[in-house]
């Protein structure tokens, strides 16, 4: 089941209904039983794999827990960490590693076919992998208790809200959350439906409007100009941004409707005025989990070499950080530019900071616009590698042309389309400008006048259904 | 060594890896109240603490960390 699915709108609305009648303390129980429901709707046999990883988790945190000897502590984290990567390698690692190395093979005069997987990758699975992992970490670092209750273990990593596609969070917030009582908060609940009705807009007005332009235009790179690429070069990261944020938002807005809070996962990533500010603000939840449990291991062992070993850690992270979004050298590719930014970030940050400070530039509007608008255009570059095209030498051939062979008119599909699309961007951009400059003024959904909050909530709702695109396909991070 | 004279060396530190001459530190400072003071800058100042103090920190150590005073105390613990 996915959240812009007409099963959804029903399946909602009556898990909220029976979650707020059951005694609080069949709720966790209640949730379990729901988010498996959820999970296995989109095809049974991976609820089983999500199952495996579960009990992995469940025993290899109480048996690293229950371990004395150090050796022994680690010996087990590994397995636990081998054991669990394990599907994720199979389905999503598996046939790039398989093809790489028939090749390697095959130019040493080795014939070797190994059979290709034909295997739909699982939904959710580098998500909950993760997770799993996390907490086992935790576990081994002495930062939380490992579960006894295996059905908290099973629920944190099933939760139906963030199972597909994250925030990727924590066992030590979520267990805290599941074990205690919840009880209905107004607040949190309007809140909840607050984020949802955002999340949606961001999903089926933007995103789905983007894409129709977006796709088109990088598919047929011969006879689209070098002005119409550049155009979707621009729109993709709205579209990645609004799909992807959309989807969090509906997802911690579904959690805070049931009392559970899940964290944040973007804040206004294209107010960045930098590619570390950038990374900040950015899939939160998947960039504070390689932080915590990939660079700063990293850069804790390489801390001697000072400045070099920051600057290692971080494109190992970052490469790690392209793998886990999809097996394919462009993705690789995209790590180590992502790595590639923040390193030289990193080794500049000294004289850069001295250089504004010295001039008070952070305060003048020119340079924050100029800072913000490169950002941005580094970002909308590099994103080439993360998706939207197949192959390197594909984004290769969409930025030769934009750069030697700019000419040409603007392609738009219909004047309906590039006004719909338009309106979106802008609208969704205005918001995000308002929050980040004027939180305070020109509120609407949370405006204290009855009449002017209502309105509001009638016009997103009006402006969903007449411009939102709702056969615009999946989420583009369930592909990951 | 005093804590005074443990925190007036560890600000000689922080004022160097975060370029930042008007840092004062006490317990209560975080990495939120210094806005150098990143995931990047954190372990160089870390290995800049170990080189000045001549002890060794284990990564348990560092990721307990949650201010200035937790800070000052297990370099106190090492010292000891």
């Amino acid at each position: 089941m996915i959240f812009t699915s007409f099963g959804f709108l029903i399946f909602f609305p009556a898990v909220i209904i029976v979650y707020y009648f059951l005694p609080a303390r069949l709720r966790p129980w209640f949730l379990l039983i729901a988010s498996y429901y959820f999970y296995i709707n989109l095809k049974p046999v991976y609820g089983i794999l999500l199952a495996g990883v579960t009990l992995t988790t469940y025993v290899f945190a109480i048996l690293i827990e229950d371990t004395r000897n150090e050796k022994a502590r680690k010996a087990l984290l590994i397995l636990d960490i081998i054991i669990t990567l394990l599907p994720l390698f199979f389905f999503k690692y598996y046939n790039f590693v398989n093809n790489g190395v028939y090749h390697w093979l095959l130019s040493a005069g080795i014939r070797w076919p190994l059979p290709e997987i034909t295997l739909i990758l699982p939904v959710g699975i580098s998500f909950y992998t993760f997770m799993a992992l996390g907490y086992c970490i935790d576990v081994y670092n002495e930062e939380i208790k490992a579960e006894n209750n295996l059905g908290i273990v099973a629920l944190f990593l099933a939760f139906f809200p963030t199972v597909l596609s994250g925030p990727i969070e924590r066992a030590g917030n979520m267990f805290r959350q599941f074990r205690g009582r919840t009880y209905f908060d107004y607040n949190k609940v309007v809140r909840g439906f607050q984020f949802m009705l955002w999340g949606y807009f961001m999903k089926l007005v933007v995103a789905n409007r983007v894409a129709i332009l977006v796709s088109v235009i990088f598919n047929d790179v011969d006879h689209k100009s070098g002005a119409s690429l550049f155009e979707a070069v621009l729109f993709y990261p709205f579209q990645v941004y609004a799909d992807l944020g959309g989807y969090s938002l509906i997802a911690i807005g579904c959690a805070s409707v049931m009392g559970i809070d899940v964290m944040q996962n973007f804040h206004r990533p294209f107010f960045a005025m930098s590619m570390s500010q950038f990374w900040r603000r950015w899939h939160i939840s998947l960039i504070s989990w390689l932080t915590d449990y990939i660079y700063t291991p990293l850069a804790f062992n390489l801390r001697r070499l000072k400045m070099l070993g920051t600057v290692i850690a971080l494109l190992l992270t970052f490469l790690i950080s392209g793998i886990w979004h999809g097996a394919a050298m462009t993705f690789i590719l995209w790590g180590l530019l992502q790595g590639s930014f923040l390193s030289i970030e990193a080794v500049t940050n000294k004289k850069r900071k001295s250089f504004l400070k010295k001039y008070n530039l952070t305060k003048k509007r020119w340079f924050v616009f100029i800072s913000c608008l490169f950002t941005y255009l580094l970002f909308a570059f590099s994103e080439l590698f993360c998706g939207p095209v197949d192959s390197i030498n594909h984004a290769i051939a969409i930025i030769t042309k934009i750069f030697s062979n700019f000419r040409g008119t603007l392609y738009y599909n219909s004047p309906s389309t590039i006004t719909f699309t338009l309106f979106g961007i802008i609208f969704l951009f205005l918001a995000e400008w308002k929050e980040e400059y004027h939180e305070e003024r020109f509120t609407l959904l949370n405006n204290r006048n009855w009449f002017i909050r209502n309105i509001s909530y009638a016009l997103l709702i009006i402006i969903i259904l007449l411009v939102g695109v709702f056969d615009g396909g999946q989420f583009i991070y369930f592909q990951f | 060594m005093e804590v005074q004279m443990l925190t007036d060396q560890l600000t000689v530190i922080f004022r160097k890896v975060f370029n930042d001459e008007s840092i004062i530190l006490n317990d209560e400072i975080t990495a939120n109240d210094i806005g150098s003071w990143d995931s990047l800058s954190h372990m160089i100042m870390i290995a800049e603490v170990e080189n000045a103090f001549s002890i060794k920190f284990s990564l348990r150590e560092i990721n307990k960390l949650k201010n200035v005073g937790t800070l000052v105390k297990l370099i106190e613990s090492k010292m000891a």
